[in-house]
């Protein structure tokens, strides 16, 4: 029987590895892993979505399979293909052999000559249930929404020349979207659903000083104060958390020296339009002071 | 007994499943497997806190932010016994058709009193039959007899059209790499030699089509034949996004899908309201850009532009946002009714200013012109 978590374990177990869960994406982890439901994360890039999917497969100490979608992936990239090359040679070298035609087929279609991608690997781990990371779904075409369906629902796998495999394991599901479109509401049916935002003040802080330990307060403060106030600006890109941390980091190599934050814009904004935007409406008034 | 209290319940079980019928009646998408996910969900320790609880039942309940916005409200004035907010809020889709209005008739294509014209020029074309005539009029010199001919021609040939593009797009891909899974197939009888090669039949990338309409009163004589010339393409591409643009843009791809184009067009006309004012381009592609270019605008996407060109808005937003929508599609065209007019030069600043930005810039404004479209489309 594998161990049940509660959400303050979840929250400290998560705390410790580096990623800070406020209460109600704590709720919804914990949710997904009692019901053993997948779970859709949508939100603007940058907001450590696919993270989650990371850290939990490090606090469950299992294996994290990854597949990012892109327009036009297709069953056989994401769920299985034979290896053609050796069943061209394994038909080659069986020809003079007594075997019938029947044996022959039933051999190169082994599971020998199986290549597992992604999907596949994800239901037949044996040891404990890993956790899948379906990235960017949005990205991903119709059908191959359609098809994640099946999978989602009952966790198994109809190959046509070896059967239905069936999830040994039910791996732990993570979906992240960037709404670049609207999902079907089949799929959106078979998940449980949150909306990542961007973080607060506090949060935004707490984060950065994970990655950053050394940093002193203040200067914490005003670095995520500033990227917060960017961010309620109309911009080409709105900046996410990995983007202040890029930023903190680059200030803290510069020594938090005055002017320093107007050449590193560049780890924070990444068009120049955004960049002039900014620098316009007076950023270096604003200066770090040591 | 009022349905919509925790406190109105005998039982905590009887209040979830009470919950998510008043939740459904609500306008949320909440079905009996979510009722007992909720149920499951309390049962595992999730109703001891408040807070706690009710984010998981926004996970469960919930499938888009403007949902959780609404769970957000309906929890608290159901289990937080929080005081009803001046009457039930408003979000079911209301879709009052209204009465028509003038707007609609112009739509319609009858109303807006149109100047006695007497025989135009296009009926006096000699020698040629008289489909080739319709076919060559100017949308603007239609004269009421001819309008509903005009209409039927244009239906036929655009939908000919339509069909032509698509069974063009299949052929042109036949030739795709070798099918290895199938190949080895046939093989086996041949002892494994791979004799024939199969081969795979590229899947036709889908064609998007993105159309932003211009619907401002300089316009009124073409938007209506091009609104329908938008509902042909409509039948044969998957994925048409249209809109339409004066003062401000709406999106209309959801009203295309009206089997009966009557309808359509008068639900379109309830929709804008400020048909048949000024032309704010430069605006209207802002908000296009701001509101829908990243979800519409994504990977082989042309974009079609049918507009005069005759702007009261800034040229320079104009210029920058066609030039933000230009870096996002594959193919820019405008289409510009004006240009078949004998002796037009795209003067005005608003066209001259956009014209560097564009890829194919053509007239619109009559049947033939349009048909033209067609080598464009398919080029893409």
């Amino acid at each position: 029987m594998k161990k049940q978590y509660n959400i303050t374990e979840l929250n400290s177990g998560f705390d410790q590895l580096g990623y800070i869960l406020d209460e109600e994406l704590a709720t919804i982890v914990f949710l997904m892993l009692h019901l053993q439901k997948p779970l859709l994360l949508e939100g603007n890039p940058g907001v450590g979505k696919t993270e989650v999917a990371n850290i939990l497969a490090r606090f469950l100490g299992t294996e994290l399979i990854r597949l990012q979608c892109y327009e036009g992936l297709d069953v056989h990239s994401a769920v299985y293909e034979w290896n053609y090359q050796k069943q061209l040679l394994s038909i080659k070298i069986q020809e003079s052999s007594q075997k019938s035609d029947m044996e022959k087929e039933n051999h190169i279609f082994s599971e020998d000559f199986l290549m597992q991608r992604p999907l596949l690997q994800s239901i037949t781990q044996t040891t404990a249930p890993p956790v899948l990371l379906i990235d960017e779904i949005d990205r991903a075409d119709e059908e191959f929404e359609a098809y994640l369906l099946e999978l989602l629902s009952a966790f198994q796998i109809s190959i046509p020349e070896m059967g239905t495999i069936k999830a040994t394991h039910k791996p732990y599901v993570i979906l992240t979207s960037n709404r670049t479109r609207e999902l079907s509401d089949a799929l959106k049916r078979r998940c449980l659903y949150h909306w990542v935002d961007f973080p607060s003040l506090e949060k935004e802080m707490q984060i950065v000083h994970k990655h950053l330990p050394h940093i002193e307060h203040h200067l914490l403060e005003r670095v995520v104060g500033l990227v917060q106030e960017v961010r309620q600006q109309k911009l080409e890109k709105t900046p996410g958390i990995a983007e202040t941390i890029d930023w903190a980091r680059a200030l803290e190599a510069l020594g938090f020296k005055d002017g320093s934050q107007e050449k590193s814009l560049g780890c924070l904004l990444k068009s120049t339009k955004d960049i002039a935007k900014v620098k316009a409406q007076g950023m270096e008034q604003i200066t770090l002071g040591v | 007994m009022h349905l919509d209290k925790a406190g109105n319940y005998n039982s905590l079980s009887e209040a979830i499943v009470g919950f998510s019928q008043y939740v459904r009646l609500e306008g949320l998408n909440v079905g009996i497997k979510e009722c007992q996910e909720a149920l499951l969900a309390a049962q595992i320790g999730t109703i001891d806190n408040p807070n706690v609880f009710g984010y998981a039942l926004k996970s469960i309940f919930c499938s888009s932010q403007e949902e959780g916005e609404l769970f957000d409200l309906l929890f608290r004035r159901f289990w937080l016994k929080e005081a009803m907010i001046a009457g039930k809020t408003t979000y079911k889709n209301q879709t009052n058709i209204q009465k028509q209005s003038p707007a609609s008739l112009v739509w319609m294509g009858v109303g807006e009193q149109q100047e006695e014209q007497k025989e135009e020029e296009g009926q006096n074309v000699s020698g040629a039959n008289a489909i080739e005539r319709l076919r060559k009029t100017d949308f603007s010199k239609i004269s009421d007899m001819d309008s509903t001919l005009v209409e039927e021609l244009a239906m036929q040939l655009w939908q000919q059209m339509a069909k032509r593009l698509k069974r063009k797009l299949k052929q042109s891909h036949s030739k795709g790499p070798i099918d290895l899974r199938k190949t080895i197939r046939k093989s086996i009888g041949n002892g494994g030699d791979p004799i024939r090669l199969i081969r795979k039949n590229k899947i036709p990338r889908k064609q998007r089509l993105v159309i932003l309409l211009d619907v401002s009163g300089s316009m009124d004589k073409y938007s209506f034949f091009l609104l329908r010339f938008i509902c042909a393409l409509r039948t044969y591409f998957e994925t048409v996004e249209a809109f339409l643009f004066s003062t401000n843009l709406i999106r209309i791809t959801d009203y295309l899908d009206a089997t009966d184009l009557g309808l359509t067009l008068q639900l379109l006309s309830a929709k804008a309201h400020n048909w048949s004012s000024g032309t704010k381009i430069g605006d209207c592609f802002q908000t296009f850009n701001e509101h829908y270019a990243k979800q519409v605008l994504v990977g082989q996407s042309t974009t079609i532009v049918l507009s005069d060109g005759l702007d009261t808005g800034d040229i320079d937003v104009l210029v920058e946002e066609l030039g933000k929508i230009k870096r996002r599609t594959r193919r820019l065209i405008w289409l510009n009714p004006l240009k078949g007019m004998e002796g037009y030069e795209p003067t005005q600043r608003a066209m001259s200013a956009a014209l560097p930005s564009l890829d194919v810039f053509h007239s619109a404004h009559n049947l033939n012109s349009l048909l033209e479209l067609e080598n464009y489309l398919l080029h893409v």
